[in-house]
């Protein structure tokens, strides 16, 4: 991890402007990626509706700045949290359904999220989307937003590396295992899973909050549920089942959208063909198939 | 310990439980058998939460815990190992057991400290008690039917549950397993003081162990008594007929 | 990332914004009876026409347990198909029909072909799977439309001999959706008819009930799953083809459906084909009388009603509670 943050903190001396831009989106998609994958990886909870919560943040995070002439700083934080305050309300109800049920309630919120936003114009300004955000000065430059977006991500991930590795992270994939059972060793899995949730709706605030500075903008889209289904490739790329599988996931989804709409323009045909092939033969993502090569030669080797 | 007064059940127009009531005593070794469809798992359903009967009380320890949701009733020290293997296949056998230590000692909402580290001696000591302890990385939904039950029984126990309900804990075992699945229950309530009810179809276990017999035919009780008693019912005979 | 942009805007691909307008114009404090009355058959026809596209995806989650992403695109695939075949081949009048004949049955065949293809090797896996899956079929099936027929917007007239409208109550209503009704109904009862009266309709509910069972009974399950999902992808290329008069036909159609038979079958109950019909009218007439009430959040009704119906009886309003 440090010899990643290493490097990710160099790339600006060897790299040009336009590519910080793309690691500074792959970032903040880790961001969003890790809070899900708490809920889908590790708690088992597949969830429709990311998307919601994320521009919950990143409207949180405009909204103050531009209406109400907050400070950056205490927009940045008013993000997560009011996206935090959401989850609560919204996962109150969803954690009591599960399954596809679950999906669907969750995919009902971030869709209702979207309707408010897309028709509330007074407050939103609807689909003309809040411009021209403006940031401090410290923060004016892309390279200095990058590492701002650096430290940001280094933190959520140390945060959630702690909550994963805990005891209480050990109950969510136990729930994740088996829910029932669960149940029957003494852990109230619907009180585990609404916490998870609101976990999950911190991050996922905060990466909107980073987009928002990010951008300079926010959009109805940034909720729309193809914004959720972005979210969802990243884990299930990377591989829900490890804690870089969000990272690995963001990373390489961003680089291949790049590069895919440089050289044609039906990339949905090559993604469709990519998440075939992912869904049907890599269904542990690429750190799965990672982990298992470097498992099956550390077994030889032995 | 464990007092269950009129239990009924009924799905639909079917009656599983008709009107059950026993006691079971602190450090009682006992079963319960009948044929299949007597509604044995069904009863344990309904003493650990998973099911609400129509009427009737469940009491445990003097309190009534007819209505209480299962997590808290596993709280209150009633352990259960299922039917059909219930374990976390993804996890190693040794995390199938901590986590059960651990949601024991109601340590589970710990989010800061390194799981790994806490409550290890616990868990190897449960580990050695279920023979399973030179497996313990091995992912649980690898073991071999006998040690995942073995497993199922082990994570009933880190839980240091005063209660034991075991739902054919020998099912698909051969004999040697058997045997020692059988000698590990005995153990379990002669030294270290555990009750347990056992619901078997292995003859072998149920005469050779249980101090005290219930028969279940239909959704009710229709004997009780040591195994001599049992054996010499003509009415469970009769039931049994063409079984055995 | 997958241009949500466009597809957000593309309202007028959403087929339930058919709303008649009466003479009078939509305000409530002027409503006469006409109005009303006009409002309502609006709402009946854009409730069938939703019920034809939703139907297909019920019947696919009933019997296979699949939910379909892919059903919206299956949607445009057979409108694209329609538009094609009536405008590009030979215009002779009454072509329309020929393509309402040909056009769903190819994309039955496509839906065979996925589905013997694809499908098969999933339905045992954890349904997040069976998502990404049908997603990416949404992601080919529409690039593949964009690669055949580009990116414009395409739209037929009413077909030959339903271009006039009738007389209703004082003000002209389209025959083209008078037909939609009848169709829809048609399909309603010939579905039951189907489940009910014929083998392979027991069958089909037979497996619905309990697949290991039948197969035990020596049914062939598998070819029963992929002539059901041929169906189901059937009625959903039909559903695009009566659509084609209706709505414009572009790229971005397939969003805008998918989430309205969702919200469908999540009223009706997922796997009830009755509840599809049901829940289709409901959500015909929440968005016709919606508009003359509250147009600002018309589109949130049906959201609204999802969550809620999925909050306090989520096996929908006939549903079973079995897939709990």
């Amino acid at each position: 991890m440090v010899l990643a943050v290493g490097l990710f903190a160099s790339m600006p001396t060897f790299i040009d402007t336009s590519w910080i831009s793309v690691f500074c989106e792959i970032l903040i998609l880790t961001v969003a990626a890790s809070g899900l994958n708490l809920m889908m990886g590790y708690t088992g909870m597949i969830s429709f509706g990311p998307a919601g919560l994320y521009a919950v943040g990143a409207y949180t995070t405009g909204i103050l700045i531009v209406r109400a002439g907050a400070p950056f700083g205490l927009a940045m934080i008013a993000g997560p949290i009011v996206a935090t305050v959401v989850s609560l309300i919204v996962g109150w109800f969803c954690v009591r359904r599960t399954a596809v049920y679950f999906a669907l309630l969750t995919l009902a919120f971030s869709e209702l999220i979207h309707t408010v936003i897309f028709k509330w114009y007074g407050f939103t300004k609807g689909d003309d989307g809040i411009v021209d955000i403006p940031l401090p000065d410290f923060l004016s430059s892309i390279d200095s937003y990058y590492y701002f977006t650096l430290a940001c991500t280094v933190v959520c991930l140390l945060a959630m590396w702690i909550i994963v590795n805990s005891a209480f992270g050990k109950a969510l994939q136990v729930i994740r295992e088996n829910p029932n059972r669960a149940e029957f060793i003494g852990i109230n899995v619907r009180k585990y899973q609404l916490v998870a949730f609101v976990i999950q709706g911190f991050f996922l605030g905060a990466a909107g909050s980073l987009l928002c500075g990010f951008s300079h903008s926010v959009f109805p889209t940034n909720a729309h549920w193809t914004k959720s289904i972005d979210i969802i490739i990243a884990c299930l790329l990377g591989g829900i089942y490890h804690f870089y599988g969000p990272f690995v996931g963001s990373a390489v989804y961003i680089l291949l959208d790049k590069v895919i709409t440089s050289f044609t323009e039906y990339w949905s045909l090559f993604f469709g063909v990519v998440l075939l092939i992912l869904v049907l033969f890599f269904r542990g993502g690429i750190a799965g198939f990672v982990s298992e090569r470097l498992s099956s030669v550390t077994h030889e080797g032995s | 310990m464990l007092s269950i007064q009129g239990l009924v059940k009924k799905f639909g127009g079917l009656t599983a439980i008709n009107n059950v009531s026993f006691e079971i005593e602190k450090g009682e070794l006992s079963s319960i058998i009948g044929p299949n469809g007597a509604g044995k798992t069904t009863l344990f359903n309904l003493i650990t939460g998973h099911l609400r009967p129509d009427s009737g009380k469940v009491i445990f320890n003097s309190k009534d815990i007819t209505t209480l949701p299962p997590h808290e009733i596993c709280r209150l020290g009633i352990g259960r190992s299922f039917q059909r293997t219930n374990i976390f296949p993804r996890l190693s056998v040794f995390d199938n057991v901590q986590a059960a230590v651990l949601a024991g000692q109601g340590r589970c909402t710990n989010i800061v400290s390194f799981s790994k580290n806490l409550c290890r001696e616990e868990t190897f000591h449960v580990l050695e008690m279920v023979e399973l302890g030179d497996k313990k990385g091995f992912p649980a939904g690898l073991l071999s039917h006998g040690d995942q039950k073995r497993l199922e029984i082990g994570i009933a126990l880190a839980l240091q549950p005063s209660l034991l309900l075991l739902d054919e804990p020998t099912a698909g075992m051969g004999p040697e397993e058997t045997a020692g699945i059988a000698d590990l229950i005995y153990k379990l309530v002669r030294h270290q003081g555990l009750t347990a009810v056992f619901v078997e179809h292995d003859m072998s276990v149920v005469f050779g162990i249980s101090q005290k017999i219930r028969v279940m035919h239909l959704g009710e009780i229709i004997a009780t008594g040591t195994p001599a008693d049992i054996k010499g019912d003509a009415q469970v005979q009769r039931i049994y007929l063409g079984e055995e | 990332m997958f241009g949500a942009q466009q597809w957000a805007n593309n309202k007028a691909a959403v087929p339930h914004h058919i709303v008649y307008k009466s003479d009078e114009g939509a305000i409530l404090s002027n409503m006469s009876l006409q109005a009303l009355l006009m409002q309502l058959l609006s709402g009946l026809s854009g409730g069938m026409l939703i019920y034809l596209i939703a139907v297909g995806l019920s019947l696919i989650f009933g019997t296979l347990r699949v939910l379909n992403l892919a059903h919206g695109a299956i949607y445009m695939l057979g409108a694209y198909l329609c538009v094609w075949l009536t405008s590009s081949l030979k215009p002779i009048p009454g072509m329309f029909w020929w393509a309402l004949v040909l056009g769903p049955f190819l994309v039955a065949l496509f839906g065979g072909l996925v589905e013997t293809v694809l499908l098969r090797r999933i339905y045992r896996w954890h349904f997040m799977y069976q998502f990404i899956l049908t997603f990416a079929l949404i992601l080919i099936i529409s690039d593949s439309v964009k690669l055949l027929w580009g990116g414009g917007f395409r739209s037929i007239t009413y077909p030959w001999p339903l271009d006039g409208s009738i007389k209703v109550a004082g003000g002209t209503f389209p025959l083209y959706n008078i037909f939609l009704v009848a169709v829809g109904v048609s399909i309603f009862f010939g579905l039951r008819a189907l489940l009910h009266f014929t083998r392979l309709g027991k069958v089909i509910r037979g497996i619905t009930y309990n697949r290991e069972i039948m197969s035990a009974l020596g049914e062939n399950v598998p070819a029963v799953y992929t002539e059901v999902f041929m169906l189901g992808c059937w009625l959903g290329g039909f559903g695009g083809a009566l659509a084609t008069p209706l709505v414009t036909v572009s790229l971005g159609m397939d969003m805008a459906v998918i989430i309205q038979c969702f919200i469908v079958v999540v009223i009706g109950g997922l796997g009830s084909l009755t509840g599809a019909f049901i829940g289709s009218l409901i959500l015909g007439l929440l968005d016709a009388f919606g508009i003359m009430v509250l147009p600002q959040l018309t589109i949130a009704f049906g959201f609204i009603l999802m969550a809620v119906i999925l909050i306090v009886r989520p096996y929908g309003l006939l549903g079973k509670r079995e897939y709990e």
